[in-house]
């Protein structure tokens, strides 16, 4: 299993969480097939070091939310349909906090907003352009 | 229903006419880690001694699963004490089989596997030992009768850094095996990465307890930053509500307990250029926690 995970544990956001949407954006980005396994919870905590409570957490709300299967004995695995559209969903929430970040740090270093208009849609120019020359 | 496994009710101890522990009231549930924080001398040190048995409480009852501390108790509960307890003129082999005469739960291979992790030979002096190699042997000590509680008592002292994830992933191990732990540590980092539950100790008193999540959600920043410089604030850092202020140029920083939106919304009446309400990471709240009440000039 790669170290496709990573969390932040000064974040204020809570552990577990970082975790549901870090699986989320796995499966959204192809990362985790479905009916791929997933670390135990003893692996994934000390690959992670963070407490295993913490990590059976987010397995169990990831199980109750579809995403994956646990089956005892055998280990918890990316369910096979039924994740992709909650998947998808976390995707965009990821990026729309990012960019609501960004523009939250645009205004409070005082830029007005035509300003921050302007360098998104060269941010936007940049980058979308960029993949489609690619 | 589970057991708590550790259990301190109204723990108080004093020294005399110093009060070392006050009123102390804290349950360590079965599988859970907790961590106690709190400044040197806040009493966290004798606060374990206490629930262990190695002083005598003057007010107050604890339990270990239920039960009064005995003898027996060390079978399954292992203590690494701040304090070097190691025999100088002893070797750490001789350590080790001390141990493993002395604990009828000692498993010898588990020592051996401890003793390869922390690279501690044998045959050395325990006086040849650096403090960091102390306090890795200790650990290896408690760690070898497969602790089914073990409470440690600031792990990493002395350790460097690659050694204190060390002791990190071992403390994560046992926890992922289904051991409780109960322990102190000034690297608030550990704390935050490892413990579900974290209580924090100030001269003898439990001023804060909680989950790190139930912590980091009862508290925000409300930032502002104003144009020029920050405006009169009209006795806003008076509110109850606002543990803490912070002004640096332009910007004004209120830690908040709670009605943070409305704390944000007064701030936003005084025409700064932004407001935001942020989080905090667990430094913050402990700093918050422990720090001396709000002084006059924070309430212009």
């Amino acid at each position: 299993m790669p170290a496709i995970f990573t969390v932040d544990p000064r974040s204020g956001i809570p552990l577990y969480l970082q975790l549901i949407e870090q699986v989320k954006r796995a499966v959204a980005l192809g990362t985790l097939d479905s009916g791929e396994q997933l670390p135990t919870v003893k692996a994934l905590a000390l690959d992670l070091t963070i407490n295993p409570n913490t990590v059976a957490r987010a397995y169990r709300d990831l199980e109750r939310e579809g995403v994956i299967e646990t089956s005892p004995g055998r280990g918890s695995f990316i369910r096979s349909n039924g994740a992709t559209g909650e998947s998808r969903r976390a995707v965009t929430d990821v990026a729309a906090a990012a960019l609501d970040d960004a523009v939250r740090e645009a205004r409070n270093l005082g830029l007005p907003s035509a300003e921050v208009e302007t360098l998104f849609k060269r941010a936007l120019g940049r980058w979308f352009s960029a993949r489609e020359e690619a | 229903m589970t057991l708590t496994t550790i259990s301190v009710h109204d723990l108080t101890k004093r020294y005399g006419s110093f009060e070392a522990v006050s009123h102390l009231t804290l349950d360590v549930e079965p599988g859970s880690i907790c961590g106690l924080l709190g400044p040197n001398g806040a009493g966290k040190t004798t606060a374990f001694k206490c629930i262990l048995g190695l002083a005598r409480p003057t007010a107050g009852s604890i339990a270990i699963e239920g039960a009064p501390v005995t003898p027996k108790t060390f079978e399954t509960t292992a203590y690494v004490p701040e304090r070097n307890v190691l025999h100088e003129w002893m070797t750490v082999g001789e350590h080790v089989e001390l141990n493993r005469r002395s604990n009828p739960k000692h498993d010898p291979k588990r020592a051996d596997e401890l003793l390869a992790t922390f690279k501690l030979d044998r045959r050395k002096k325990v006086k040849r030992l650096s403090k960091g190699q102390k306090t890795a042997l200790m650990l290896i000590l408690a760690l070898s009768i497969r602790p089914r509680i073990l409470v440690l008592d600031e792990p990493s002292s002395g350790l460097d850094p690659i050694f204190q994830r060390v002791v990190l992933d071992l403390m994560i191990d046992a926890a992922a095996g289904g051991a409780t732990i109960l322990f102190s540590s000034h690297q608030i980092g550990q704390v935050e990465r490892a413990a579900d539950r974290v209580a924090i100790l100030k001269q003898g008193r439990l001023v804060l307890d909680g989950t790190v999540d139930e912590l980091k959600g009862s508290q925000k920043i409300v930032e502002a930053i104003f144009e020029d410089s920050v405006p009169s604030l009209n006795g806003l850092a008076a509110d109850a509500r606002i543990l803490r202020v912070e002004r640096v140029g332009r910007v004004y920083r209120a830690y908040v307990r709670e009605g943070g939106d409305e704390i944000a919304r007064r701030l936003d009446a005084l025409g700064p250029k932004s407001v935001s309400v942020l989080d905090l990471n667990l430094e913050d709240i402990f700093l918050n926690a422990v720090a001396d009440a709000k002084s006059p000039e924070d309430t212009i």
